[in-house]
């Protein structure tokens, strides 16, 4: 199979924009060997041939001072000087990477700098905490492209294929939360738990979205107005359903409250960011059916409909 | 508009998740209150806001916003910021008022959101 | 450049909802943007005009308490009758627009509205 055909089929996933996702951190070694500058290079030798490494950091009160690279080691051999200290060979001139760095900065540091590695500290405490070869880059863009393409192809797959391979009649998938009353720190946190969920299955992002939006419009109302009710989401193939439960207090005028604009929020809502009176003619703009049923003293059933 | 001409434009201070300098961002909207966001679908936008609450975080989340900046000196909350940084949200903080926010964009080029 | 609210409703079409009289004789000192009544009350400056999205009755009091110049309700809001009625006892101009305000404030910058510190 020919490269172009590949990219044509598959839809080859952005590794120039995962060049500038993935940090340091998450392709550098984390076990480093290191050495101390009394050490001799006779050492230093062993160590690399036992590890199979290229170089390591010289360290000395818990700092690095220096690096010692097989370079060093064979110019040392060459002029009989095994049973020198590491401090005479090993280079001062120290280049590192931050762990939180893009990898994108160690790459334009290789070209750079022409080393084959970097010592990776942490940005605040400026400890050691790992290496960095450009197999260790390599090795890791593998790794998440991988991790990509499964992706790529589960999303793929699960829409189309995943509801007509089960032998069922009507196949359905239920998410259930619960909505604390009144939280308002985690007023929103359900409606993204449902929006990731919806992502892992592989609906179109234009449904999530309003679907998340919605969802998030009639999880700060629960917040703001009840003592807390229940939020179902019903996923079957071309739709999801979403229902909104509370047991009290109660919409007294429905009609009133999808009027863009009207609020009965009290002003202390209004200061934490809600109340601006959108919430459900929103919700009626983003969804394909809406129905609300309220009985004051009894409680509010919300449902509505975004087709996938 | 570039992450880093708006942060430029802004005088701005990153909070968390500025790693891709380069990334575009196509309008912006400013709202204290969230509900006024979510009334419009325009995803990759920039929202200027001075609600430091993690609803601000939800709200961006929601309307697949890239970058959310906090005006008039004001600094998100440390849940917020965790909230964030799982979701890769790009965070800024201006000292700015809205106002000055608003026209310094707009004049660098950065659309509203009640234009086509 | 300093303009009067009426110059702004001209060029901004604005939508009159109260105190229409008073538009040629409020001259605008600034602009200033925010939904939230604490952040309003703790910065926004006599003389200017305040853009929100806000339309119950309390921003007449806090405008009045500031001296705003007058009010600017965003993305085509209708105002409470309470609240317009309010405004035209305390002769606070509320004006409309359809625009968001990101859209407003840009159209304020363009006329020259600024503030002192300069935008």
């Amino acid at each position: 199979m020919k490269d172009s055909d590949l990219n044509g089929t598959l839809q080859t996933p952005p590794t120039q924009e995962m060049i500038y996702e993935l940090r340091v951190q998450q392709a550098m070694t984390r076990h480093v060997i290191t050495v101390a500058p009394e050490e001799t290079m006779e050492d230093v030798s062993r160590v690399l041939e036992e590890n199979r490494h290229t170089g390591m950091p010289v360290i000395k009160w818990q700092k690095m001072v220096g690096i010692v690279s097989v370079r060093d080691l064979m110019r040392c051999f060459r002029e009989g000087r095994s049973l020198q200290p590491v401090s005479q060979w090993m280079s001062k001139d120290v280049a590192t990477l931050y762990a939180d760095e893009p990898l994108i900065h160690a790459v334009q540091k290789f070209e750079r700098r022409g080393f084959g590695r970097f010592p990776v500290i942490d940005r605040k405490t400026k400890a050691l905490v790992g290496i960095l070869t450009k197999v260790d880059i390599i090795r890791c863009l593998l790794r998440n492209l991988e991790i990509d393409y499964h992706d790529l192809e589960s999303r793929q797959y699960i829409p189309t294929k995943w509801f007509s391979e089960l032998d069922c009649d009507r196949t359905t998938l239920s998410f259930r939360y619960h909505i604390d009353g009144a939280n308002f720190e985690k007023a929103g946190e359900v409606s993204s738990k449902l929006k990731h969920n919806l992502q892992a299955l592989g609906l179109p992002p234009d449904a999530i979205r309003r679907i998340a939006i919605a969802s998030f419009e009639a999880e700060v109302n629960l917040v703001i107005y009840t003592k807390g009710g229940e939020l179902a989401a019903r996923v079957e193939p071309g739709k999801v359903t979403v229902s909104v439960v509370d047991d009290g207090p109660g919409i007294p005028d429905v009609e009133r409250a999808m009027q863009p604009g009207y609020s009965t929020a009290p002003d202390w809502v209004r200061e934490l960011g809600f109340g601006a009176g959108m919430g459900l003619p929103n919700i009626k703009n983003c969804t394909n059916e809406m129905k609300l049923e309220s009985k004051v003293g009894e409680g509010t059933n919300l449902q509505f409909t975004v087709f996938t | 508009m570039k992450l880093r001409e708006i942060i430029e434009t802004l005088q701005a201070t990153v909070v968390v998740n500025d790693h891709d300098q380069e990334m575009v961002v196509e309008r912006a909207c400013g709202s204290d209150l969230m509900s006024d966001v979510l009334s419009k679908l325009k995803p990759k936008a920039l929202l200027l806001t001075g609600l430091t609450t993690p609803q601000s975080v939800y709200t961006a989340e929601m309307a697949d916003l890239s970058v959310v900046c906090y005006v008039r000196g004001k600094k998100p909350d440390a849940e917020t910021v965790r909230l964030a940084d799982e979701r890769g949200l790009v965070l800024l903080c201006t000292s700015l008022p809205m106002y000055e926010s608003c026209g310094r964009l707009y004049r660098r080029g950065l659309k509203g959101d009640s234009e086509a | 450049m300093t303009r009067t609210l009426k110059e702004i409703m001209d060029a901004l079409k604005l939508a009159v909802s109260t105190s229409g009289n008073l538009l040629s004789s409020r001259t605008v000192a600034g602009g200033y943007v925010g939904d939230l009544l604490s952040d309003v009350l703790a910065h926004a400056q006599k003389g200017q005009v305040w853009v929100t999205l806000q339309t119950h009755t309390n921003i007449v009091a806090v405008a009045s308490s500031k001296e705003l110049c007058g009010i600017i309700v965003v993305n085509g809001r209708t105002p409470e009758r309470a609240t317009l009625q309010k405004a035209e006892e305390e002769h606070i101009p509320i004006l409309v627009s359809p625009l968001s305000s990101y859209d407003v404030v840009a159209r304020l910058c363009e006329l020259g509205v600024t503030n002192r510190e300069g935008v």
